[in-house]
């Protein structure tokens, strides 16, 4: 047994942290993971893959993973995450355009800065509230903050401003690169930081304030009977949240070199945030990044290749919620578990196209019943 | 090159060399028949020219309030390209034009597009996605001819040293001084003491408004009674209605476009606001041609449309607007707007260039020097002429004239057009708008 392996119940697991432990199957995606993750600019150079697009779906996904803090522990669920991201975006522009600062790190220090006093504030205001009050009030900040940006001067209105103090782009690592550079250097940063924002998630969720916000979600008033603080810790749940949002917003602000209201604040930008959580998997750690850069992907590229791009975006949304009620990296054990069954038992194949038949039957039926019911009434 | 004679009995050497010395810019300024139907575009195919047609894609609005506008636009940009594949191309090659909704996803649009490997991009509408492209435009170096996205400021103050990025429709310095120059045309400066204005709450209803201010102070002294901005893609525009109506300003100016200014002239017309002013201006009210009933454009209402109105020159002087008017109806069933123009004229800058560069150089050009070509290049439409200044920004002249209703088109006309040239209603090179309309 090497120091990274641990037994157990006759299984071997990999633990390349203390207190993480992976099956091998998980380890070795983990792995191919990280190494897809760090071959993006090559992967993207020999491929018709858009580097800027994926780069864009993992800061999203970023902004995600925030949200899921709430949504998979706490059982809440802000319809206002863009809030966040676009206060990181624009905290990142306003120091770049209106005080010329060059810096890339001081920008998303600036913008991480915006995005968590905001959360702050609007955390305080919001922790108290449950089910659809939390998630209207939360809707509500994020259209205010939207409606002040938009009608400003200082934000430029709708036009919004442009993250090049000088003119030129931002200085990274203290060095100022010409385009392709900086656009790799700033994915790795990106990496770097999601790397190290997934690990800091992951202690929180299995620290025993993440035990507590468990408890919160599951059932409010016994937690506030065995002695949990539910609305501060609320409170610090959101606020965390809302700093992933501002650093994912504030690296956008970097990647994009131009902050506009629409792309990073309007509220259906804290419902796509929201559906790629869904989309990668509620459940899981990383799967709101995954989710993220298969939903960017289709809302920026999908226009160029079907027609009716909003409906593959809604029909995506609905295959996840009917068929992968878990998101598509929550049910990728499900699916490995389903394939392999019926790699060992082909009947079983036999018996999906039964039960796909039948469900059709008895959809067309109901269907049937409800015109015959609409068109000549119940009787 | 031949030197036959069309049916006209035009020489045809004599045509081409009015016209800009090649069968394309002819064609595209609407006078292809001058070629006789000879289908030779002489020494432009001529020299080391790829054999693949042109790549190009065009972002716009296709959906939503927007795409009034937008979709004009592409009818424009469809209708140049096929005028120049039935005339042989650019040089020889056919254009492949892709078109995309803008969206929100201009930076997204156009990086895909070069990715793909497009030789030419044309658009945006909006004036906030066209100025986060520019620098992306210059990084990537492939151009982009903007259909609008006609923001005063961009090439004037934001990005003066642009290189790959062009812009072809008039920018709103010129619609917007063209809007208080019709002011005091009609009603005369001493006449106007007071004015209001309603616009779309975002960049561009501000700066039309300021714009317009800064002008109708300058020409005629007036004081602002009135401003207020609905938002874009508002239902109700009653308040502001009301509170023109409490003023009783001399000019009201709206730069409120599409479904917008439908509605304001609805409501306007409602609650009679065209009886408690003497003059509404509004620079881009032609461009909801197609929108307006006939009960909406009582009173004195005088709209702008750009740098194209369909009439002017009188068809009966300008053939090539008529025969646009009248293949535009027939493929589309809408009257061309100024909007129209826009994409049009974005893709004639760019290929009238790329064909000349051809001829120059005697092989397709690079982006570098394509995009030199285009500065100072001039060309004809069905408009009339325009040009591309060393600034990037396209110089066309300026239309306004009294909103009417036709019976025999079942739509919106202009009356008594002004044509405004452009050294009438924008600054000259190297001054911005707002210190030359200061100074005057």
């Amino acid at each position: 047994m090497s120091r990274f392996t641990v037994d157990r119940d006759g299984e071997t697991y990999v633990r390349p942290i203390e207190g993480l432990e992976l099956t091998r199957r998980q380890a070795a995606l983990g792995l191919v993971g990280l190494v897809l993750l760090l071959a993006v600019p090559d992967i993207t150079r020999v491929t018709p893959l858009s580097f800027s697009i994926i780069h864009q779906g993992i800061l999203f996904g970023l902004a995600a993973v925030g949200l899921n803090l709430l949504l998979r522990h706490t059982e809440l669920v802000s319809f206002g995450h863009a809030a966040f991201f676009g206060a990181g975006a624009y905290g990142a522009a306003v120091l770049a355009h209106h005080y010329a600062v060059s810096s890339g790190l001081v920008l998303l220090v600036g913008g991480v800065l915006v995005a968590t006093v905001v959360a702050l504030v609007v955390g305080y205001l919001v922790a108290g509230y449950l089910d659809i009050y939390f998630a209207l009030l939360t809707l509500a900040f994020n259209q205010v903050l939207f409606a002040f940006v938009l009608q400003s001067r200082y934000f430029n209105f709708n036009d919004g401003l442009a993250v090049r103090p000088e003119g030129t782009r931002p200085l990274l690592l203290g060095l100022e690169l010409s385009p392709g550079a900086y656009s790799v250097i700033l994915y790795y940063v990106t990496v770097a930081f999601l790397l190290v924002m997934l690990f800091a998630m992951w202690k929180i969720v299995n620290s025993p304030f993440g035990r507590a916000l468990d408890a919160i979600g599951q059932d409010r008033t016994r937690a506030r009977f065995i002695g949990i603080p539910v609305e501060r810790y609320v409170w610090i749940a959101f606020t965390i949240s809302g700093l992933y949002g501002g650093v994912a917003g504030g690296l956008f602000a970097l990647l994009q070199l131009h902050v506009r209201p629409e792309p990073v604040l309007f509220v259906f930008v804290s419902g796509e945030i929201l559906f790629m959580a869904i989309l990668g998997g509620v459940g899981t750690l990383v799967g709101p990044v995954v989710g993220g850069v298969v939903l960017i992907y289709l809302l920026r590229l999908a226009r160029f290749y079907v027609e009716y791009y909003h409906a593959l975006t809604g029909i995506v949304l609905l295959v996840v919620v009917f068929l992968l009620p878990k998101g598509v990296l929550g049910s990728l054990p499900e699916i490995g578990d389903g394939l392999a069954r019926r790699r060992r038992e082909p009947g079983l194949l036999r018996e999906d196209a039964g039960s796909v038949a039948e469900s059709i039957r008895d959809g067309a039926g109901r269907a049937v019943s409800t015109v015959r019911i609409v068109v000549f009434g119940v009787k | 090159m031949t030197g036959g004679s069309s049916p006209d009995g035009l020489n045809r050497r004599d045509a081409l060399r009015v016209f800009g010395g090649s069968a394309l810019a002819l064609a595209l300024a609407g006078c292809a028949e001058l070629l006789g139907g000879d289908d030779d575009v002489g020494d432009a195919e001529e020299g080391d020219v790829p054999d693949e047609p042109i790549e190009a894609g065009l972002q716009t609005f296709r959906e939503g309030a927007p795409a009034v506008l937008g979709v004009q636009a592409e009818y424009g940009a469809e209708t140049a390209v096929g005028r120049i594949n039935d005339n042989g191309g650019v040089a020889g090659r056919e254009i492949e034009l892709d078109v995309v909704e803008e969206g929100d996803e201009h930076l997204e649009n156009y990086q895909q597009f070069v990715d793909e490997g497009k030789d030419v991009t044309f658009g945006p509408i909006s004036s906030g996605g066209h100025e986060a492209m520019v620098p992306e435009i210059d990084d990537r170096g492939v151009i982009n001819v903007a259909t609008d996205g006609t923001v005063t400021t961009l090439y004037e103050e934001d990005f003066p040293d642009t290189t790959y990025s062009f812009r072809f429709q008039n920018h709103d310095v010129m619609e917007a001084l063209a809007a208080a120059v019709e002011a005091v045309e009609i009603l005369g400066a001493d006449e106007i003491d007071t004015y209001a204005g309603i616009n779309p709450n975002y960049a561009f209803g501000q700066d039309e408004m300021e714009i317009f201010s800064l002008g109708i102070q300058q020409l005629a002294d007036a004081e602002e009674v009135y401003s207020g901005f609905p938002d874009l893609g508002a239902d109700d525009m009653s308040t502001h209605v009301t509170n023109v109506n409490s003023e009783e300003p001399d000019v009201v100016f709206t730069s409120c476009w599409g479904g917008d200014a439908t509605l304001l002239l609805q409501q306007a017309q409602a609650s009679d606001m065209l009886e408690n002013t003497e003059l509404v201006v509004g620079p881009v009210l032609y461009g909801s041609a197609n929108d307006y009933e006939e009960g909406d454009l009582e009173g004195p209402i005088h709209g702008g449309s750009r740098n194209f109105y369909w009439d002017q020159p009188a068809t009966d002087q300008w053939t090539p607007a008529a025969d646009l008017f009248d293949e535009v109806r027939e493929e589309y069933d809408v009257i061309p707007t100024a909007h129209f123009m826009s994409g049009y004229g974005a893709v004639t800058a760019w290929a009238t260039a790329a064909d000349k560069a051809v001829r120059i150089l005697g092989r397709w050009p690079e982006q570098d020097e394509l995009a030199a070509m285009l500065e100072e290049h001039g060309f004809f439409t069905p408009a009339g002429y325009h040009t591309m200044a060393t600034d990037h920004q396209g110089y066309s002249n300026a239309h306004f004239g009294e909103l009417a209703w036709s019976d025999e088109l079942d739509a919106a006309v202009l009356e008594d057009v002004n044509v405004y040239a452009p050294e009438e209603v924008s600054p000259p090179p190297g001054t911005t708008s707002r210190d030359w309309i200061e100074g005057w």
